[in-house]
């Protein structure tokens, strides 16, 4: 049977980020405080994850993002929404590909790559971590339906 | 299930998208009432290809405008919807 | 060649296998030839295939939650401790009564159905009774299956189905062009072919061969998936695979019985092979007319030989392949070959040309003699055992699921694949099937079966064509033909022969019908997976519901959410629950989850300018912690969800909206934001999750609130920040049961600490806990409105009663739409409160009529009572019924059979002007 271990971590402090207007002058704001570029589509760095064309989803500190965010955007708390399920061990990607449709095995999908994807009815928002493991953010309400898919599924695994 | 190339997130399973509506459903904001009502109401629905607006729901949640042949169900383009965006 | 041998049961009979062998090998090897009755004749029958196309040998197998009806013999590998059963008989298979129908088969001819549907309905009850216990197949289980069934996404570059050497060798050329492959084949063993036929290839044992191939697959990234069958191909290359774990009825180590695979493929590689076809004469159904490569497989493979004396009749070369296995196992074997002498492989066997059979003589016991016509003269056949072959169809069923088309191959008289849509290729004998003869039918048309598994004979199809049914579609559905869990794989070209030569056509004139998923049936738990029991559908769990489980409630499933209905003390019903708790609110205080509702914040410099937009009511005036009902429509001017919209910051606002139309409005309000108002700047962000939230309501809920806060309690839809148990909240004065009420809104992780520290004060109130019952009982009282009953996007705002919140400037969506004609009709269905003249409950969901047997004029959306004083009353929409405030009309429903005199009135029964709000 391949090895993954499943971890819940519960919610943390999370926020959304989303840019209005022209994104380019509050990205260049944003990337200067940061000390890095805000991610592209299906990536993330750092503390920051990209969610969709206008959203991410940023972790730490918030002080120094929302002096820089002025009003270019909003920063909203989202992290009592969210319960963060870690995946490790080699067989993580093994087990994303259950009751799922998303290529997980691909060697695209790479440490800092994002993808929000549907597994066994619900929306989930996947980050690499590293080869060793991928962090899963998941609806609060459906966290528990999830953990016990996972489970199951993980005794199942094909070699 | 067809594939469709999201912009935002590359190509991923039908599953993840939901049709929405017609393109010619939509009733721009402001409409005079005739426009309103024959957009709602006395469609085209014509067989062959057609614009559709469809929504990566459970990915990135874009809008997406996809021509489509409703035939055969070959997508000839997808466009992003929405405001604008960083790559 | 020791292993041992297998131990399992046929009909309560200990028997044994070999290793590897299929139950159907197993039985023949045993000398067993009865292995099934036929589905509306009670026929004796055999073995014909020995593959997935098998008509007649379907049994039942495993027991409890994995017993599995319509298992094909020759689809299941015997396991130790197997216990198979045969079908469609009683008392037992050899002395079956329903057999005597075979005596009298004119009941049952070709639309029987359809002709007694027209009959009397008396006649049709009779009928059904009988046929249902004849006509049949295995029972269906009724215990819940143990097992669980994977669902899994797989990619690969191509997707070869089909592991003979024409798919082997699509494989490793893929391999070889550095690309990821899967191989699949549903046999257990890769190359099953050369099981049958052993052959060398470029120079190696065939099976050596494969083996390599296979290992160069799998250590190339790729799958080889036995057992394994692809049910179906959907748009650009997708697959589904159905791969069984363990054999039906197993009882699986891991708990995983099957796996179904969802392969996204760059390209298909169909090497699918073809089947062969029987020969239609009379009672060419017997237990012991095969198909003549089944009795290869069965003596090369299996190492059975299911005849000593037998006749091959064949149309083709392929049959001298079957007479030269047989002889060489030391079978007696004469050769009828329908062409004309010589044909290729002859040497050695005794061979008549221009022969065709006519009609098998045997009963169950087998066959015994082959009646056939040799050169225009009839002779007959000693035999135990008839090896047929008429020809051979290709498998095109994904094929076809692909878009593709078909081409007519004459000399092998089959459908072979011709152009498609997608990137799907078929090699091998798929694609070109060995030459063969068409010979038509012969014998008695009442005994000649065309498709075995539904019973369907060639005089059933001249029946249905004499009764006008010429379409293929038409006649299949007609006769049945193709319709069994088969799907007609053996019988479906010797239907079409019959046809276009009554019709006088050709059979690519006569046309195919469609080729429909699944190829092989598929267990009903593989497409479930793991959606089965509580888990059918997604159940999501409040912030808060740990907190209430502590506390037994009794649940409601409001669509995907679990929430509290009541809390029931001691024995209460739930009624009596519901009812305590309201009366308390009304009287005192309670407190309730209202976490599901749906929340977004709005923020950005046009954050005004979009709530203009997407609510009915005005959102500009509204100051600085202040907030309002409000109210929602569509295009088309109809109200499809209403809420509050509060104002937190100088550009930030809070839009709550109904649980149920929850995932409705974030993409409504996604669809305006991202296409109508693309321009604006605005950030539309759901925290519907985010925030748990509570409602206090009740005369006490503003002491109970300043307690908590300790400071004075804000005003009737006022919002304020503060901290309960050190956690911060935003506190709203807003209220849906009439009463001063407050909602606290709160980060969701701060669950536990923010409600233990509320429960306390209320319960130190004299308060209580309240669930969807009694906040339904206060709500409906006060006359406010829910979405789905109440608000059912078919009335206007006006035709609501909210005609004087609406937005007079205008500018909110849908209010072109309310220049329609039709809205100025003032007999449309409105909003309007019933009570009930006699006391008695009104029935939810009941029609709304003049008298009994009058034209309905609405319904009943909502049914409750007066919370304190009693007697019922109803939230209804009626014609015109703004006008028709006064008038007794009745509340009637057939189904319940109640019917209730009412009173029609305003909605709101409770304290309508508002005083109570005001501390």
């Amino acid at each position: 049977m391949t090895e993954v271990s499943i971890v819940e971590l519960g919610r943390g402090a999370l926020h959304q980020l989303e840019l209005w207007g022209d994104p380019a002058p509050t990205a260049t704001r944003i990337a200067k405080a940061l000390g890095h570029a805000l991610p592209p589509a299906g990536r993330a760095e750092g503390d920051v994850l990209r969610l969709s064309p206008t959203s991410w989803l940023v972790s730490g500190d918030m002080a120094t993002l929302a002096k820089a965010l002025g009003d270019g955007g909003s920063l909203t708390p989202v992290g009592g929404g969210l319960v963060q399920i870690r995946l490790s061990g080699p067989g993580w990607r093994s087990l994303l590909m259950e009751g799922s449709l998303f290529d997980a095995e691909s060697a695209d999908f790479a440490a800092d790559c994002v993808a929000t994807v549907l597994i066994d009815h619900v929306t989930v928002t996947l980050r690499v971590e590293s080869e060793a493991s991928c962090l899963a953010y998941v609806p609060a309400s459906l966290a528990d339906d999830l953990l016990r898919f996972w489970q199951i599924s993980a005794g199942g695994l094909p070699l | 299930m067809k594939q469709i190339p999201c912009p935002h997130c590359g190509n991923r399973a039908q599953a993840e998208f939901v049709y929405e509506r017609s393109a010619d459903s939509v009733v721009p904001l402001d409409a005079e009432p005739a426009v309103a009502i024959a957009a709602l109401f006395s469609r085209a629905n014509l067989r062959g290809t057609e614009e559709e607006l469809w929504r990566h729901a459970h990915g990135c949640g874009m809008w997406l405008l996809i021509r489509r042949d409703r035939v055969s169900h070959h997508i000839e383009w997808v466009k992003p919807i929405g405001p604008e965006a960083l790559p | 060649m020791n292993a041992p041998l297998i131990n399992f049961t046929f009909d309560g009979r200990a028997l044994t296998a070999k290793p590897g062998q299929t139950l159907a090998a197993a039985l023949l090897d045993q000398g067993i030839r009865l292995v099934g009755r036929s589905f509306k004749y009670h026929r004796p029958r055999g073995i014909l295939s020995a593959g997935i196309e098998e008509p007649n040998a379907l049994v039942t197998v495993g027991s409890g939650g994995r017993e599995e009806p319509n298992t094909r013999a020759t689809d299941l590998y015997v396991y130790e401790g197997l216990n198979a059963r045969s079908q469609n008989r009683w008392p037992s298979l050899s002395s079956d009564v329903g057999g005597v129908l075979s005596l009298v088969s004119k009941a049952l001819p070709a639309g029987f159905y359809y002709k007694t549907f027209f009959g009397p309905p008396k006649l049709w009850l009779f009928y059904e009774q009988f046929i249902r216990r004849a006509a049949g197949l295995g029972p269906a289980p009724t215990k819940a299956d143990p097992d669980h069934y994977a669902q899994r996404a797989a990619f690969c570059d191509v997707l070869v189905v089909g592991s003979g050497p024409a798919g082997l060798i699509a494989a490793r050329d893929a391999v070889r062009a550095g690309k990821k492959v899967f191989l699949v084949e549903q046999d257990a063993e890769l190359a099953p072919s050369l099981l049958r036929d052993p052959a060398e290839i470029e120079g190696k044992p065939g099976r050596t061969w494969a083996g390599e191939i296979a290992t160069a697959v799998r250590t190339s990234g790729g799958r080889v998936l036995t057992r394994t069958s692809a049910s179906g191909l959907w748009d650009d290359q997708f697959v589904c695979l159905s791969e069984k774990l363990i054999e039906p009825g197993q009882i699986p180590a891991n708990g995983f019985s099957q796996r179904y695979w969802h392969v996204r493929a760059g390209e298909v590689v169909l090497a699918t092979g073809a089947i062969e076809r029987p020969l239609t004469f009379a009672n060419n159904d017997l237990p012991g007319v095969m198909l003549s490569q089944a009795v290869r497989t069965y003596v090369t493979r299996f190492g059975v030989l299911p005849g000593k004396r037998v006749v091959v009749a064949t149309t083709n070369d392929d049959g001298y392949l079957t007479a030269r296995a047989l002889m060489a196992a030391g079978a007696e074997v004469v050769v009828l070959d329908s062409r004309p002498a010589p044909a290729g492989h002859s040497s050695g066997v005794e061979v008549h040309n221009l022969a065709a059979p006519v009609m098998a003589r045997g009963g169950k016991r087998g066959v015994k003699a082959l009646v056939a016509t040799v050169d225009g003269a009839e002779r007959s056949f000693a035999c135990d055992l008839v090896a047929m072959s008429g020809g051979f169809t290709p498998v095109v069923h994904l094929h076809m699921q692909a878009g593709g088309k078909l081409d007519w191959d004459q000399a092998a008289q089959a459908f072979v694949p011709g152009e498609t849509r997608q990137n799907v290729r078929t090699v091998g004998l798929a694609a070109e099937p060995q030459p063969a003869e068409t010979v038509g039918a012969a014998g008695n048309p009442k005994a000649a079966f065309v498709d075995f598994q539904n019973d369907v004979t060639v005089s059933d199809l001249d029946l249905a064509w004499r009764e006008g049914y010429r379409s293929v579609e038409h006649l299949k559905r007609y006769t049945t033909l193709g319709m069994a869990t088969d799907q007609g794989k053996t019988g479906n070209m010797a239907a079409l022969d019959r046809i276009a030569r009554r019709e006088g056509i050709t059979i690519p004139e006569a046309g195919l019908t469609t080729f429909r998923p699944p190829f092989t049936p598929v267990s009903m738990g593989a497409l479930a997976g793991l959606a089965t029991g509580e888990h059918a559908q997604p159940t999501r769990h409040p912030a808060l519901y740990d907190l209430h489980a502590a506390r037994n409630p009794i649940w409601l499933n409001a669509g995907y959410w679990k929430r509290p209905r009541a809390y029931p003390q001691g024995a209460e019903t739930l009624a009596q629950a519901g009812l305590r708790e309201a009366r308390t609110v009304r009287t005192a205080v309670g407190m309730c989850d209202v976490s599901t509702l749906a929340k977004f914040e709005v923020q950005g410099p046009d954050a005004v300018q979009f709530l203009e937009r997407v609510c009915q009511t005005t959102v500009g005036k509204l100051a600085l912690g202040r907030g309002r009902y409000t109210f929602m429509a569509r295009e088309d001017g109809l109200v499809f969800d209403d809420g509050t919209v509060w104002r937190l910051g100088d550009q930030r606002y809070l839009l709550t909206s109904s649980t149920g139309g929850a995932s409705r409005m974030a993409t409504w309000l996604s669809y305006v934001r991202g296409h109508l108002c693309a321009d604006l700047k605005v950030s539309v962000t759901c925290v519907q999750e985010h925030y748990a939230a509570i409602a206090v309501a009740g005369p006490k809920s503003a002491q109970v609130m300043a307690a908590l806060t300790r400071s004075e309690a804000p005003r009737h839809m006022s919002v304020v920040e503060s901290t309960i148990a050190g956690a911060p909240v935003l506190l709203m004065a807003a209220s849906f049961s009439g009463e001063r009420a407050f909602e606290v809104h709160f980060d969701a992780s701060q669950a536990e600490a923010v409600w233990q520290a509320i429960e306390a004060e209320v319960l130190a109130t004299g308060g209580t806990l309240y669930g969807i019952e009694a906040m339904e009982l206060l709500r409906i009282e006060k006359g406010h409105l829910v979405v789905g009953p109440d608000i059912d996007g078919r009335l206007t705002a006006e035709e609501l009663g909210l005609g004087r919140m609406v937005n007079k400037a205008g500018g909110w969506i849908g209010q072109s739409c309310l220049s329609r004609p039709d809205f100025a009709d003032k007999q449309r269905k409105q909003l309007i409160g019933l009570e009930a003249i006699d006391g008695k409950a009104i029935p939810e969901g009941s029609m709304l009529v003049r008298f009994v047997g009058a034209e309905a004029e609405g319904h009943v959306t909502a049914s409750g009572l007066r919370v304190l004083e009693g007697g019922s009353i109803a939230l209804a929409h009626l014609k015109g019924g703004q006008a028709r405030h006064g008038e007794e009309i009745y509340a009637h429903s057939p189904t319940r059979r109640q019917t209730v005199k009412v009173r029609v009135t305003s909605p709101h029964f409770y304290d309508p002007a508002g005083e109570r709000y005001r501390d």
